[in-house]
Formats: structure tokens, sequence, C-alpha cells
């Protein structure tokens, strides 16, 4: 079994090298071998859950071979309760996703190997426990977003593909500098690049001299990696790059980009910098809360604002995601429970509606509830078109935290973790809440229910295809809406031990 | 005597070779009758004579380091594979000179002729061991290189670049001599290994002059590897040569400059000295401004060879880096990141001088939807932009990452930074190439005439090193390694 995890990072290059080779006319056989693909990577995933050991927090499945002996760098994957989590999410996303990408026509065999490429690096970040590694497909999974979003994208797609590409490199960049700090800060050992040896708060007394003046080893490099990962998140101030980047996003790649990529920043946190840094992660949970709280608020007053119904979700995953970080900064059992759910839950949600935008858009060619000259995009959308307004709502009520979907429970678990620590921020938090309802209701409102219009009435309701890959996220909000255990058994000992840990400080 | 001088030559095999290869070059382009002649029989020629001197530096890898010609000059690891960096660089220009139409074809041999000539400076410079060595390699390089930046004879850009390539060349040669000539008159000695010797008693006034004659040395060299603020000729020299000149430019000329830098740096400059201090400090001044510089002003570009020019610029600050930290890995550093960016550079300008060809300009637009006309050659420029500014899995980013690694060993974590804001500026730029590249719609249909399978074979060759080197760069790592074992 050990070799499993090699097969799930491989298996979507394997399939590219397939796509690659399979004549550019032949687009449906593209197609088939990036489905056959991604449905193999899923059963793993499925495996991979069945075999994982839900008693333990150490990592398992472990593959570890030298690769750059100079330097101990080694090939070393893993998974943990929280990784777990995240393989599934990758595995299924990827998966829908090439099914929703069956309406594309424009260069497929590019953009399947493309999208192949872009999983094994997701892959490759989450399961990565050398910091090399690690930070090698950090990046490498920037190359084929850019060329997805510039090539595949909306009409602004250059300048979202360069921004978004910046912006991110701009954070990671930094973080190179930090882990290259830590190699030698633990003094070029043998594990100087193993993620898991750095943690548990071992470079509590180290100072370092920047410009002339001392620093806090622990404090500066908490902050140069929570640069690189509060973009990726992203946290206020710096999610400018995102709306930007999802408006212009081809569909399956806004969905992979919200549902999973976003993840990798709180990914970042969880496995990297509160484990290693925990003292300056403890001592700096207040900032933390405080910028996660005013994303929260901030993203869901911006979409109230939005005309775009794609930019909607897209400020909306900001707001959400604020959330998450509030569940870190609370650093108690069920704040950082909470938090890891909400990551997954969130992944599920908002891929239904980027998928559920992107279907309507393949319809109607625009993305307005109000146009700009002020007439309306949509409008009673619900008499004509009735399986989409079921998934809709379903979609949109797990996306604002209905209790018996999914996002209520992850939520409420935020919020009982968040009260132990920070009382006001929670209060604050909980409008939070209040306006993301106001935001979805109202935007439901305006394109489902009122006055037909007339642009709408040709619009056909979702075919067989359409409705099979959305089955899964539906089963998925409405199952862990009621019955979270599978996912929170999976991830209790992983969760536990950061928070043991982080409490000794 | 004579015993003794036959053994030196032994050692000075590959230089012997260049040079008989460019004194017979000049016999047999005075033998050919037609002017316009394609003259492949003599590239061809200068092809295998280089590959023989290449074969000749390869061999010499593993040997023990020596100093010949009574301390004139060393052989060691180092400076062998910085001429092997440096003959593969000729190579690759001479190659591109000959389907350049950038170069006339009346003139195709005499490029030739005159870049083994620089090659041969850049042999001098790189194994230098004494002052007078190190100037004569600094001027072979830098005549010949005055000549060949007007090769365009009749194009006033290319006049220009000449006239103002000799005009700064001459002064900062002038300043360089001056600064050696009070190094010989307070140390009493051009020979590297006395004057070593000498310097831990020099104090006072005399330790003043000797600074100052330093600092004055710095600027003979940083002119030539175009730091700042010595850089301001580059950009009209390379935007005025002819392609295959400029690919030549920012690589052969600069590994030599860098290599006499390192070597000097490790000679004269021991860890405490009151010299160290000033001289580190200085290093760290300059190529931090060097980056910045080259990289900001990278962004306004619209021409692809200024643009490069001033990419280069950026790099080299980035590499002499290596040099601050003072030991064997910022010397490793180096090494390898001078393999890396010679396949790249080359690669960048092999592409770009046959879309100019085909062209006419090298703007921005040529570039543009290359993918729909030329995939994998598209694919691959992209690749090596994306190199060049430093991302996984290329292996710009392993160079890079060596150097970042070094400097944060020694704790410049200051430096540091301003790398890793640079690198976030080059990307930027370089991504705006590639934007272009693949994002645009080309204008027309027509394929470039100058990737023909030859050409596209040896950029694909070339283009191997740059992705192997960016996941297996354990072996180049340990040769650069090797390299670092020279005479103090």
């Amino acid at each position: 079994m050990n070799g499993i995890l090699n097969w799930i990072l491989w298996l979507p290059i394997i399939g590219m090298i397939g796509v690659i080779l399979t004549p550019k006319a032949k687009e449906s056989v593209i197609k088939f071998v990036t489905l056959l693909t991604t449905s193999i990577t899923l059963i793993l995933s499925v495996l991979l859950y069945l075999k994982f050991d839900t008693s333990t927090a150490d990592m398992q499945f472990v593959v570890k071979i030298p690769w750059i002996e100079q330097f101990h760098i080694n090939y070393f994957l893993g998974i943990d309760g929280i990784t777990m989590l995240m393989t599934f999410l990758n595995a299924l996303l990827f998966f829908i996703c090439t099914l929703s990408s069956w309406t594309i026509h424009k260069n497929v065999k590019a953009y399947f190997a493309l999208l192949l490429m872009l999983q094994s690096t997701v892959f490759g970040v989450f399961f990565s426990l050398d910091f090399f590694l690690f930070y090698v497909y950090w990046e490498v999974m920037l190359l084929p977003m850019f060329f997805l979003i510039g090539i595949w994208g909306g009409e602004n797609r250059e300048y979202a593909a360069i921004k978004f590409f910046l912006y991110t490199f701009f954070g990671s960049i930094f973080m190179l500098v930090g882990i290259i700090a830590l190699y030698y800060a633990t003094g070029k050992g043998v594990d100087s690049f193993n993620i898991l040896a750095h943690q548990g708060g071992k470079f509590t007394e180290l100072t370092v001299n920047v410009f002339g003046k001392n620093f806090s080893f622990e404090h500066l490099f908490f902050w140069f990696m929570f640069l690189g990962f509060a973009i990726k998140v992203p946290v206020f101030p710096f999610h400018t790059w995102l709306p930007h980047a999802h408006v212009q996003a081809p569909t399956a790649v806004s969905v992979i980009l919200a549902g999973v990529l976003l993840k990798m920043g709180t990914y970042g946190f969880l496995r990297i910098a509160f484990p290693i840094f925990p003292m300056a992660a403890v001592e700096s949970s207040t900032i933390i809360a405080i910028l996660g709280l005013i994303s929260v608020i901030y993203g869901a007053f911006c979409a109230m604002a939005q005309d775009d119904v794609k930019k909607l979700v897209a400020y909306s995953s900001v707001s959400h995601m604020g959330f998450v970080m509030l569940g870190l900064a609370a650093m108690t059992t069920q704040g950082m429970n909470g938090a890891v759910l909400q990551m997954f839950n969130h992944g599920t949600s908002t891929a239904m509606m980027f998928l559920l935008i992107g279907i309507l858009y393949e319809r109607s060619h625009h993305r307005w509830i109000v146009k700009p000259d002020g007439s309306k995009g949509y409008g009673g959308l619900s008499t004509k078109l009735p399986k989409y307004t079921t998934v809709f709502i379903i979609g949109m009520f797990a996306s604002l935290g209905l209790p018996g979907l999914s996002g209520f429970i992850s939520e409420a678990l935020i919020f009982l973790g968040i009260y132990q620590r920070f009382t006001t921020i929670t209060v604050i938090a909980v409008v939070g809440l209040l306006i993301g309802a106001a935001y979805l209701l109202w935007m439901f409102k305006r394109m489902f229910f009122g006055e037909v219009n007339p642009e709408t009435e040709e619009y056909e309701d979702m075919n067989a295809r359409e409705v099979f890959y959305m089955l899964p996220l539906c089963v998925a909000v409405i199952v862990f809406g009621i019955y979270p255990s599978p996912l929170l058994n999976v991830m209790k000992a992983s969760v536990g031990q950061l928070v043991d840990l982080l409490a000794k400080f | 005597m004579i015993d003794q001088l036959f053994g030196f030559l032994s050692y000075y095999v590959p230089e012997i070779i260049s040079i008989v290869l460019m004194t017979t070059l000049l016999v047999a382009e005075a033998g050919v009758k037609d002017e316009n002649a394609p003259r492949t029989k003599i590239h061809v020629y200068t092809q295998l004579m280089l590959g023989v001197v290449l074969v000749c530096l390869l061999l010499n890898l593993g040997a023990k380091p020596v100093h010949i010609f009574y301390n004139a000059v060393t052989i060691d690891p180092f400076s062998t594979l910085v001429k092997i960096i440096m003959t593969i660089g000729t190579m690759g220009a001479v190659f591109l000179s000959h389907s350049s139409k950038d170069i006339y074809s009346n003139l195709k041999s005499e490029f030739s002729i005159m870049a083994v000539g620089v090659l041969i400076g850049g042999m001098l410079l790189a194994s230098a061991n004494n002052m007078l060595t190190l100037y004569l390699g600094i001027e072979t390089l830098s005549i010949l290189s005055y000549v060949l930046s007007s090769f365009k004879r009749d194009d006033s850009t290319s006049t220009e670049a000449g006239m103002k390539y000799a005009l700064y060349g001459g002064l900062s040669a002038g300043i360089a001599l001056f600064g050696i000539s009070h190094l010989y008159g307070v140390l009493g000695s051009i020979q590297f290994v006395d004057m070593v010797t000498k310097l831990p008693g020099i104090e006072g006034v005399n330790l003043g002059i000797l600074m100052i004659s330093f600092l004055m040395f710095f600027v003979g060299i940083g002119y030539k590897i175009s730091l700042f603020p010595f850089h301001m000729w580059t950009p009209d020299v390379y935007q005025g040569s002819p392609i295959p000149v400029t690919s030549f430019f920012a690589i052969v000329p600069k590994m030599a400059g860098i290599a006499s830098l390192v070597r000097v740096s490790f000679v004269f400059v021991q860890e405490g000295s009151p010299l160290a201090i000033s001289w580190i400090g200085l290093i760290l001044v300059i190529a931090a401004m060097t980056m910045t510089v080259g990289n900001v002003t990278a962004i306004g570009q619209t021409s692809v060879k200024r643009l490069l020019a001033f990419s280069s610029i950026g790099h080299v600050g980035m590499m002499i880096l290596g040099v601050v930290v003072m030991n064997e890995a910022g010397v490793q550093a180096i090494l390898f990141y001078g393999i890396v960016y010679l396949f790249m550079t080359l690669i960048a300008f092999y592409i770009t001088s046959h879309l100019s060809d085909m062209y006419g300009t090298d703007s921005y637009d040529v570039f543009r939807g290359l993918i729909y006309k030329h995939p994998v050659m598209a694919i691959i420029m992209a690749s090596v932009l994306f190199s060049l500014a430093g991302m996984p899995p290329f292996s710009g980013f392993i160079a890079k990452f060596n150097i970042f690694s070094v400097i944060i060993q020694k704790k410049h974590y200051g430096i540091a930074l301003v790398a890793a804001v640079n690198s976030v500026i080059a990307l930027y730029y370089y991504m705006k190439l590639a934007k272009t590249m693949i994002f645009g719609t080309p204008q027309g249909e027509e394929k470039v005439l100058g990737f023909t399978t030859l050409n596209q074979t040896v950029i694909i060759a070339l283009f191997i090193p740059v992705i192997f080197l960016g996941i297996f760069w354990d072996s180049a790592m340990a040769l650069a390694g090797n390299a670092t074992l020279f005479i103090k």
C-alpha cells in the first residue's frame, strides 16, 4: 500500500502524457483519457480513505527516497488526517471538472493536459513532507493555472492571469527565503528540509539581524511564511487578485481555484506556519483573527455589491475563507476542527456554486444579475428551470450555512472555538453570517423569482451530464451536513496534535 | 629550461588549439574567392576545432591545479570549467552566426575569427595569475569585442554601439591599469603569489592607496560584466550589435569577467582584513543596485534584445552575490548559475534571432501567437523565460536557489530580501513576453523560415539541460563543487 501516494501523484502525469500523445483532432478520445485518469485517481483516493488509520496523528503511506544528496533533499511524501480530506476533495473536484469541461472546444488537447498537470501539482503540495519538494510543487502549480486562465479565460484574462501569477509568486519567494533560513537554522543535518523535523517550536530562542536590526527568528519567519500563505488563502488585504482570477477563469478552473487551491493557503498554516513557529503563531493569533474577521465582513459586503454573479461568489469565498482563518486563530480543538471541516465544506459548496454559474453561462453567455445598462440579466428562472433551481437552492443554502447542510456544522464549530478566546470578534463575525445570508438570498430573488425575463425563455434545463456531475456534490453537502463524523474522525488525531502543541505556548 | 617550457605548454593545449584555429581561419578566409560564398566548410572546421578544444578542456577538468609560465597563469578546475562554459558559448554564437542574416555573408568567417579571439582573451582572463596577464586578457577580450559590436558596418546603431563600447571600454581599462600600477607600487610585484604575502604588512597611507587601487581595478572588471553604475553601455551595445554578437557578449566576456572577479576576491581578500570588509560591502551594494537597476529598467523595454540585455545585467547582479560569501559554496553557486545561464541565454537568443531575421525587427510583436505557428519552439521559449525568472521545475530555479542558499547561510537576510523582490520584478517582464507568445493571436499563418530542422534540433538539444538540471542537479552541482578547487 505504500506506493499508493506515488500512484495518485503520478497518475495524472501519465494521463497528461496520454493526452499529449493523442492526435489533436480526436477530441473525444482526449476527453475520455482525462476522464479515465481522474476517475481512477478518485477511486484510489477512496481506497486511501478506507485504508486510512484514524487513530494516529502520524504520517501514513510514507514514501521517502533521497533526491539531492548534497542538500539532504528527499522525495518525501505522506499524509495525515488533514491531507486525507484534501486529497479526496482534490480527486473529487477534478473528476467533476473533467465532466463539466466537456463543452470546451478551444485547444482541447492543451486544456486537458494542463488540467491533469494541475491536479498532479496540487496533490504534490498536499503530499510533500520535504520543504524543497513542497516549494517546487507550490510554484509549478502556478504554470498550468497561468495558462488555463490566460488562454481559456474571459475577456480580461491576460491581466487576471498575470496578477494571479505575480501575487502568488511574490508571497512564495518570501517563503523560499524562510525555507532556506530554516534549513541553516537546523544546522544542515539530514532532516533539514524535512517539514516534520522542524515542527514543535524549536526556534523560539534564535535571533536574526536584518539591515542592522535584531529580530526574533521565530516571528520574522512566521510572517514570511504568513505572507506566502495569506496571499493564497486569500486573507484581507491580499485578496485583490482573487475576484479577477475567478471572473476571468473558465468554470472548471474557478472550481479548482476556489475548491482546492485556496485551501493550500490554510493548509500551509496548519502544516507549516503554526507547527513550526507555534510561539509566534500564538502571539499573533489576535492579528490573524482580526484579519480573518475583516475578510469575513469585508468579503461579504463586497459580495453584496456585485452585479456579476460569479464575482459575487468569488467575494463570498473571501468571506468564507475568513471563517477558516478565524477557526485557525482560535487554536482550540473545536475551532481547528471547524476550520478544517470548513475547508472541505467550502470546497464542495463553492464548487457547486461555480459549476452552476458555469452551466447558466453556457446558456446565457453573460453573468449579470443586473446588466450594466440597468436591465435585469435573469429573472424567473425558477419557473423555467426546475432541476437547475433545486440544485442551486441546495448549493446556496449549503454556502450560507443553513442547519442541516454542511456549511452550518463547520461554521458552528468555528464559532464555538473562537468564542473561547475572542468574544468580541465572535460577536462581530456572526454579523458576517447574516450578511452572507442577505446577499445570497437577494441574488437568488433577483435571478430566480419575479417576472420571467424574455431572454431566458429559451434556456434548457440541466442535461443528464450536468445532473450527473452535480449529484455527488449535492450528496456531499447534505450527508456531511447531517452526519459529519466521517470527516471529523479522519482529522481528529492530526488536529488534536496541533492543538496540543499550540497549547504549550 | 626548454623542457620546462614544453612542460608548461602541455597544460596549455586548449589555448594553443584556439590560437591555431584563429590563425588558420585568417588564412582560410583569405583564400575564399567569391565574396558571398556560404563558407560552410570554414564553419564546420571552426566548430570541429572548437569541439576539440572542448574535449581537451573536459579531459583537463580532473587535473590538479598548477601554476605555469613562472606563475603567470594558473590552470585549475575552476578556470577549466569557466573555459568550458565560454567555449560552448562561442560554439553557440558561431553556429547562430552561420544562419543569421544579421551577419553579412562575407563577414561570417570574420565573425568566427573575432569570436575565437575573444575566447582566447577570456581564457587568459579566467586563468590569469598575475596582474599583467589579467590586463592582457581584459584587453584582448575588449579590443576584439569593439570590432564585433560594429559588425553591421552600414547600420548606424551598430557603429554607434562599437563607438560607445570602445570609448567606455578604453576609459575603464585605463582606470583599471592605473589601479594596477598603484598596486604594483605598494606591493612591489605583479605576481599574485608574491602580492598576497605582502598584503598583511600594509598599513597607514599605503593601505588607503591599496584600497583605492583595488576600487579602480574593480571598475575595470565591473565594466566588463556591466555592473551598476558601469552598465550604461550594455543596452545600446546589445541592441546595436547583430544578434549572434549579442548572444556572444551575454556569455563569454561576462563569464570571463566574473571568473576574474572571483579569483581576485579569493586571492587577495582574506576574511576579517580591512580590505575584506570594504570589498564585501562594495560588492553587496553593487550587486543589489545592479540587480534592481537591470530588472526595473527591463520592464519598460519594447525590444526583446534590449530586454535580454537588461535581464542579463540583473542575472550578473545575482551571480556576484556568490562572491560576497567568500567560500567554496559561493563559487559553486556561481559556477552552477553560469552553466545554467549559458543554456538559457543561448536558447533565448536563438529564437529571438530567427524571428527577427524573419520579420526584420525584434519587438514583442514578432513573438505574438508563436504557439500557433511553432508550438514546440514557443513552449521552449516560454519555459526558458520562466527558467530565467527562477521558476521550478526549470534549472533557473536551482541556480537562484543556490545563490539564496549561500547568502542566507551567511545571514545576509537583507540582500536576500532585495534578491527576492527582484525575482518578482523579473518574473513580470519575462511573463509579459511569454504572454505575448502564448495568449496573443498571430498576425499571419506563415512559418518562420529560420526554424529549420537542424536549428530546431539544436534548440531542443540545448533545452534538455535546462529541464534536466532543474530536476537532477546532483551531478552538475558536484561538478561545480569540484571546480572550486583552486590555488589561493
